[in-house]
């Protein structure tokens, strides 16, 4: 005898397909199912500290020379070069818009813009009035 | 982003959130730009003006500009630290006693260092610095501290820890050292002029206790240099 010919819809009832309609949904979302202004929390990799060997360097001399300021001239103007340009750095990583060293957002950034510049309330418009744009 | 406003709160609840609103806010709008003050900059002739001059000033033309506060001038004899010294010696806002004592402390200086001047032999009398501004400016930098502790909590315990300072934090502890030093460690009848000016030129000279008190943290900076893998900026 050749192949059975089934009629279509026996194929679909054996696929299983009404089953797993007639099923209630597995998950029921306990919220509505809208984006929230903001992001999980990312735990970001916390800096070093800078200027060590500058510092270690101008405190050796002090050592040596009693904690004369004048002799430890050198250093001293050594350390305050390496503050300025560590301070510069930092200035320039705190701003709003700049991308960690990976090349991707922290999550405090995200949460700042979208805050600002999501639109969306239960009335309407935005509520962060502490940011001045 | 600045910290909360407390625009929208009852006073009473005000009240009890000192640290988390913001008290001292400036009611001007961000495109409010700061005066210029200085005076020599009015008197160029626009060609002699640098690029960034000159495109300050055709931003001028479009923005408005706050008022200037009553405290800068643009007189040769104003000067902003001793502006900033003078307000750090007021007391319930007397300001006019606070300057009159800052007038006086700066005479001081000049009578002692021209008593100087005079009894010095000639070949020492070039050394003798008798302009109370250089005195006053050289002292503040003798006395200025190069590094500072801040206190690091880990495990439970917390450690002092040498960290760099910010200018503004520098001036301001010379002197905050200054005037606490006048205040408290001298005796009960002396004038503050007489004390300040005493203060000033030993500043000066690199000796006296306001110096003692930065080579004491220095001191301690060095003894606790182990902990300054802590800083985490």
């Amino acid at each position: 005898m050749a192949a059975p010919v089934y009629p279509a819809w026996v194929g679909r009832w054996i696929s299983g397909q009404w089953r797993q309609r007639k099923r209630p949904p597995a998950v029921r979302p306990t919220r509505p199912l809208v984006l929230a202004n903001k992001v999980a929390n990312r735990r970001e990799l916390a800096g070093e500290a800078t200027c060590l060997t500058e510092m270690s360097v101008m405190m050796a001399c002090w050592k040596q020379n009693d904690f004369n300021d004048k002799s430890c001239a050198e250093e001293i103007r050594a350390f305050y070069d390496c503050v300025a340009k560590a301070e510069k750095e930092r200035k320039e990583k705190k701003d709003e818009y700049a991308l960690s060293l990976k090349g991707n957002i922290p999550s405090s950034k995200v949460n700042r813009l979208l805050r600002r510049l999501s639109l969306k309330t239960f009335y309407g418009g935005s509520t962060d009035f502490s940011t001045f744009s | 982003m600045a910290a909360p406003t407390a625009a929208g709160l009852c006073p009473r609840l005000r009240a009890w959130l000192p640290r988390l609103t913001q008290v001292r806010w400036s009611r001007y709008n961000p495109s409010f730009l700061e005066p210029e003050v200085n005076k020599e900059l009015y008197q160029k002739p626009f060609n002699e003006l640098s690029e960034e001059e000159k495109e300050k000033q055709e931003l001028k033309a479009v923005h408005p500009i706050k008022a200037a506060p009553p405290s800068i001038s643009s007189s040769v004899f104003s000067d902003p630290m001793i502006s900033k010294f003078t307000n750090m010696m007021m007391k319930d806002g007397n300001k006019v006693l606070a300057r009159s004592l800052m007038a006086q402390t700066l005479e001081n200086i000049k009578r002692k260092q021209l008593e100087k001047y005079h009894r010095a032999p000639d070949d020492e009398k070039e050394r003798v610095e008798c302009n109370p501004y250089v005195i006053f400016h050289q002292a503040l930098k003798n006395c200025q501290p190069i590094i500072g502790l801040s206190n690091i909590t880990r495990g439970g315990k917390t450690y002092q820890v040498p960290v760099p300072l910010k200018d503004n934090r520098k001036r301001f502890l010379a002197m905050k050292w200054l005037i606490t030093e006048c205040r408290e460690n001298k005796h009960r009848r002396t004038l503050m002029p007489e004390k300040l000016s005493e203060e000033l030129i030993q500043a000066f000279n690199n000796e006296g206790p306001i110096i003692k008190k930065k080579h004491v943290l220095h001191k301690m900076a060095e003894a606790n240099r182990a902990y300054a893998h802590f800083r985490w900026w």
